[in-house]
């Protein structure tokens, strides 16, 4: 997936550039550093659960919004961009890996789901949330090298399936009005 | 927009669950009461560490794989593996508390460290199948 690289080298590239018009990069932009503010508040919020990796992932909302009103396209660029900078900016390199991991499967789950048309706003991200937490769990396991990690995973599909739940319902809302501007 | 809610939601949300159920059944199973054989493995790094009988008293520092200072703290006492102080930030394996069945682990993520109860000569079936 290219970005909104700004360099234009070469011919090749800059076919593939042309297909990225300004408002897609205005739009990406946009929600980008709205997801971004969305992981900046989830990061300070001090409630601790006293369970690792159980968040609500508030910053999703953005991303469900853009794969709803603006499509693929958007919402992998709009959850890139912001994975890599909250990594850059507050999560650290680790928290980077994971949380792109995480989103890598989640994105996937998403889009398909979109696409079989049968499912809703929260159904989808209620699948993205676990499949979220799944692919997370998945680098732990491949970083420890220890698949008893596996332990863990109860308590990771409940936590996707609320955090999902909730999240989907804030998206619709917003979707909701959205369609009225 | 259509519903709110849709049948495949419903569905999906109660495979979901059901998952959910069958990993916590099959993984409360896999830990068994811990024998008088039971040990302890200590994993830094993908690799052991060390391995204590879970009846010994120990209290062992284990650092972490890269360099920089940092360590975990375990204990083992009164055939109760816990540890009691890390370098981490989440401190999530110091929450975790005490593990006393065999199957069951503690890790640290950050400093790569596993701590699980290991029984050589098998709980339950495993001895009588054997």
């Amino acid at each position: 997936m290219t970005q909104s690289h700004p360099d234009t080298s070469g011919s090749r590239r800059s076919a593939r550039i042309k297909s990225i018009s300004a408002s897609f990069v205005a739009r990406v932009g946009l929600m980008a550093a709205l997801a971004l503010i969305f992981s900046y508040i989830e990061a300070i919020i001090p409630y601790n659960p006293g369970i690792p990796g159980i968040k609500i992932g508030i910053a999703n909302v953005v991303t469900l919004i853009a794969l709803y009103k603006f499509g693929t396209k958007d919402a992998v660029a709009v959850s890139v961009i912001r994975i890599v900078i909250a990594g850059l900016l507050f999560n650290g390199l680790f928290g980077m890996v994971y949380s792109l991991a995480g989103a890598c499967v989640s994105l996937i789950g998403m889009i398909l789901l979109k696409k079989t048309d049968r499912f809703s706003v929260v159904g989808v991200s209620m699948a993205a949330g676990v499949l979220h937490n799944f692919g997370q769990l998945l680098v732990a396991a491949a970083l420890i090298e220890d698949l008893h990690i596996f332990f863990y995973f109860p308590v990771l599909i409940f936590s996707g399936i609320a955090a999902g739940i909730l999240v989907g319902i804030i998206a619709t809302l917003v979707l909701r009005s959205l369609k009225t501007v | 927009m259509k519903k709110y809610i849709r049948k495949a939601d419903i569905i999906l949300f109660f495979l979901l669950v059901a998952c959910g159920l069958a990993a916590t059944v099959v993984l409360s199973m896999s830990h068994t009461e811990a024998g008088r054989s039971a040990r302890v493995v200590i994993e830094s790094n993908g690799s052991e560490f060390a391995e204590y009988s879970l009846y010994d008293d120990v209290s062992l520092t284990v650092p972490a794989p890269k360099q920089n200072e940092n360590y975990n703290v375990v204990e083992i006492s009164k055939g109760k593996v816990r540890v009691t102080e890390a370098s981490c930030k989440n401190q999530v394996c110091v929450k975790h508390g005490s593990i006393s069945r065999t199957g069951e682990t503690i890790v640290c993520l950050p400093n790569r460290l596993v701590v699980r109860i290991e029984d050589p000569e098998g709980g339950g079936y495993d001895t009588v199948t054997s």
